[in-house]
């Protein structure tokens, strides 16, 4: 019960963080040189034909109106009309946005499957050739640009191997897990580097303890006791390590979901922000806040599971 | 332990047999012949007044007609919807006679959607109003006969008729709001499915009005922005056809096996904007001196990989290009003469904006910096996102500036319009270069009717353009592209749009 009410608290103090991050992405963008009628029109239009579409899009108003319509369409469940596609924003997102949720999912999946394991494999051999090897290769796994790496994936499981397509997305769940495989792989190879260090770390403080000890000489199997006293305890310090790194990635797909061409939300702010389309830019910069305000959330969530002793009063 | 890499063993298993079942559903569907086109870009609308992208009005040229259309040649116009149209001699009447043709949807084409379709492209929400202004009344003769009549002579009238945005809607679709998210046009193509992002499915429209075409059942404008993913995709058999390849892959490409290229030559130009109300830019001498300075063969051999042509002047080769005018000569020697005649002897500093993000033309900038270096001009790049840079030049708050244009229409109008005559729309493209015969012969060309005269106005135009140098020309870049040796036709226009009703399939 006290979770649920934890969690409309944490939803009803969103709302400000929301509102401070509107404010800072309309102020911001108003501040960047060009505009988005002159990006439109520029080399083909005149004077007049540039202030009549300012005037149809709503730029010609004084900012703070500009910024009141806005708030009153976010309050209306709307995000204003797309200044390139001359569509609602809203769908626009909504269009984009299982790609990119799909994919950061995956991704972390993908993490969880890779760390686990291997930080076991690793921290039971502490400082061996084998746990050296281990850091050695993921500390270049994250160093290589994510570019890069997505090249690199493509060419030897795509080109040479066939068993994964170039890129793109698909078009039914089946096929979105065949498409988003590289682009997720890329994404947790990278993340992957930090969770199982950080992992590692704790399954050797935790293995020390005192409990463990009792529990081992209980007589209990050494499966039982990774899994029921040493896992358990250690997974708290890596659940918020991926949690920072997962919000961090909703909003840092750009790069990998151009290079595997996934319609995701990335390359959406990327291209809105070089055609100034203000309603759509601002409209993705509250979809991700909100993201990773949830993210934030479902981790202190998953802590209260898995520690029960964190208590959120 | 053992348990858990039994489990992750099983797991891939699974994972593996999932996506083989995957893939052979994916390939039994592939029946009809399909054609796959590698773009970097999605199209933003399909609704041609609302458009200024080129995805969106390469998409848009591909599902409706216009009634007459550039010729694949770059040069002459050609029947499109219309069949024929004579205009009067003294350029104020215009009548085309229709084909017998259908829209997708099997209605025929008549004499009131083009009307609807041109008043709308001339109306309120359009933003390419001022293409279609000059045609003050529409009379439909008969279902098939349409009269144009015009206040005062228009000669690029034709060239606006043939563009995206005199593309012809169904009547009908007046009333539906939601048209252009199925719109139905009389071209080639039909829209099936647009997934935004990913890719624009059209299908083949059964009631075309060209005999046999297209021939391929089904094509998709798949987007990928990445160039390398771009070029893997073709090469792994995932695409049949790419555009936009950077240059320095194209040799690489060029010698895989199955895969062939070309570079299309597009109307295009690359430039820096001089602004000629600063000093020393308002001295024809200086700006004569610097187009001497910069090795223009060199940047094309260096930064291009030759897939470029130097450039004499600031309009594109196109129709009624002066082809007496010879790019500017590479000559340090004679540029320091000229420099020491207008009073810089020792040369001077200056700044020269560039867009960032665009590798070729940062390179480019590079080497001019070094060019003008020899001369004792001093270059200091400062690096602008486009739309920075068109703000600043516009302003007026630069000297040099590296920039391009590109045109939409077959006739030299546009960018003459746009880049050498002041004002007019942007004060020759910021340079605030100002040239009363300049701007007395656009005049004239815009009231003569195609022919030899119009010719010479423009030729006059481009020389003299080229002796006032309000920028350091520099070339005429290509547009590279490539396609699987199974597809025939397909090419990239001189317009940089494609025909894929052309294509087929081997």
């Amino acid at each position: 019960m006290y979770l649920l009410r934890f969690t409309i608290l944490r939803l009803i103090q969103m709302l400000p963080v929301l509102i401070g991050i509107t404010l800072c992405v309309f102020l911001l963008l108003r501040v960047m040189p060009g505009d988005p009628a002159t990006l439109i029109l520029g080399r083909r239009g005149t004077a007049e034909d540039i202030a009549r579409l300012s005037a149809q899009l709503g730029l010609d108003r004084p900012i703070w109106q500009q910024y009141l319509l806005f708030l009153w369409d976010i309050a209306k469940g709307s995000l204003g009309q797309s200044i390139a596609y001359r569509a609602p924003v809203g769908p626009l997102i909504l269009e984009r946005l299982p790609a990119t949720l799909l994919l950061v999912a995956y991704s972390t999946v993908l993490t969880v499957l890779m760390t686990v394991p291997v930080a076991i494999f690793v921290a039971m051999r502490k400082d061996g050739p084998a746990d050296l090897l281990v850091k050695a290769l993921f500390v270049v796994l994250m160093s290589l640009p994510p570019f890069w790496l997505g090249i690199l994936l493509i060419l030897f499981f795509s080109i040479e191997l066939h068993w994964f397509p170039v890129s793109g997305y698909g078009s039914n769940i089946i096929e979105n897990l065949w498409y988003l495989f590289l682009p997720a792989l890329v994404i947790a190879l990278a993340t992957s580097a930090l969770t199982i260090r950080s992992l590692r770390s704790s399954i050797i403080a935790v293995a020390t303890a005192d409990y463990v000890d009792t529990a081992r000489a209980k007589g209990l199997r050494p499966g039982t006791v990774m899994r029921r006293h040493i896992l358990r305890n250690s997974l708290v310090s890596t659940i918020s390590v991926l949690a920072v790194h997962t919000s961090w990635i909703i909003g840092g797909t750009v790069v990998v979901e151009s290079v595997f061409a996934v319609p995701g939300l990335g390359y959406l702010l990327v291209s809105s922000i070089f055609t100034r389309d203000y309603p759509m830019v601002q409209g993705l910069t509250v979809t991700f806040a909100m993201l990773v305000v949830l993210i934030s959330l479902l981790t202190d969530i998953a802590y209260a599971l898995i520690d029960p002793r964190v208590r959120y009063d | 332990m053992f348990k858990f890499w039994k489990w992750a063993r099983s797991a891939s298993l699974a994972l593996a047999l999932g996506f083989a079942t995957a893939a052979i559903v994916i390939n039994e569907a592939e029946a009809e012949t399909l054609f796959r086109l590698g773009v970097p870009e999605d199209a933003l609308t399909l609704d041609p007044i609302a458009s200024s992208d080129n995805p969106s009005i390469w998409a848009e040229l591909l599902i409706y007609d216009t009634l007459i259309r550039p010729a694949t040649n770059g040069v002459d116009l050609e029947p499109g919807l219309a069949e024929k149209w004579t205009v009067a001699p003294d350029g104020k009447e215009y009548v085309f006679t229709l084909r017998d043709a259908k829209f997708a949807d099997g209605t025929s084409v008549t004499a009131d959607d083009v009307i609807y379709s041109l008043k709308r492209a001339a109306g309120e929400k359009s933003d390419w109003a001022r293409f279609f202004k000059p045609i003050t009344n529409y009379e439909a003769v008969d279902q098939h006969t349409i009269k144009m009549t015009l206040d005062t002579p228009f000669t690029p009238l034709l060239n606006n008729l043939a563009l995206f945005s005199g593309s012809i809607l169904p009547k009908s679709s007046e009333s539906d709001a939601e048209f252009f998210s199925h719109p139905i046009g009389s071209g080639p193509f039909v829209l099936k499915e647009w997934r935004k992002g990913d890719r624009i499915v059209l299908a083949k429209n059964p009631h075309y009005w060209q005999q046999g075409k297209p021939a391929v059942d089904m094509a998709e404008i798949q987007v990928i922005s990445e160039d390398n993913s771009r070029i893997l995709k073709l090469q792994a058999g995932e695409l049949d056809a790419i555009i936009n390849i950077p240059f320095n892959q194209l040799k690489q490409l060029q010698s895989a096996a199955g895969i062939k290229t070309a570079a299309a030559d597009v109307f295009r130009v690359e430039f820096v904007q001089l602004n000629t109300k600063k000093k020393p830019f308002d001295d024809q001498k200086v700006r004569q001196a610097l187009n001497h300075a910069v090795d223009k063969q060199g940047i094309v051999d260096s930064v291009l990989f030759g897939n470029a042509v130097p450039a004499a002047s600031s309009i594109p080769i196109m129709r009624y290009h002066n082809t007496e005018l010879k790019p500017y000569a590479y000559d340090p020697e004679k540029a320091k003469a000229l420099l020491a005649e207008a009073g810089h002897a020792e040369g001077f500093s200056t700044t020269m904006l560039l867009p960032a993000g665009d590798d070729k033309l940062r390179n480019a900038g590079a080497v001019i910096q070094d060019n003008l270096q020899k001369i004792g001009v001093k270059v200091e790049l400062q690096s602008l996102e486009g739309g920075a840079q068109w703000d600043t030049t516009k302003a007026g708050n630069y000297e040099m500036s590296l920039s391009y244009a590109t045109s939409d229409t077959i006739d030299p109008d546009q960018l003459v319009g746009f880049t050498v005559v002041n004002p007019e729309r942007a004060n020759a493209y910021h340079t605030e270069w100002k040239d009363d015969r300049v701007n007395e012969l656009y005049e004239a060309e815009r009231k003569t009717l195609d022919g030899p005269e119009r010719e010479a106005q423009f030729k006059e135009i481009e020389a003299r353009v080229n002796e006032g140098a309000p920028y350091i020309f520099l070339y005429h870049q290509k547009a590279a592209y490539a396609w699987r040796d199974n597809v025939e036709g397909f090419a990239v226009l001189p317009t940089s749009n494609y025909r894929l009703e052309d294509v087929t399939m081997k």
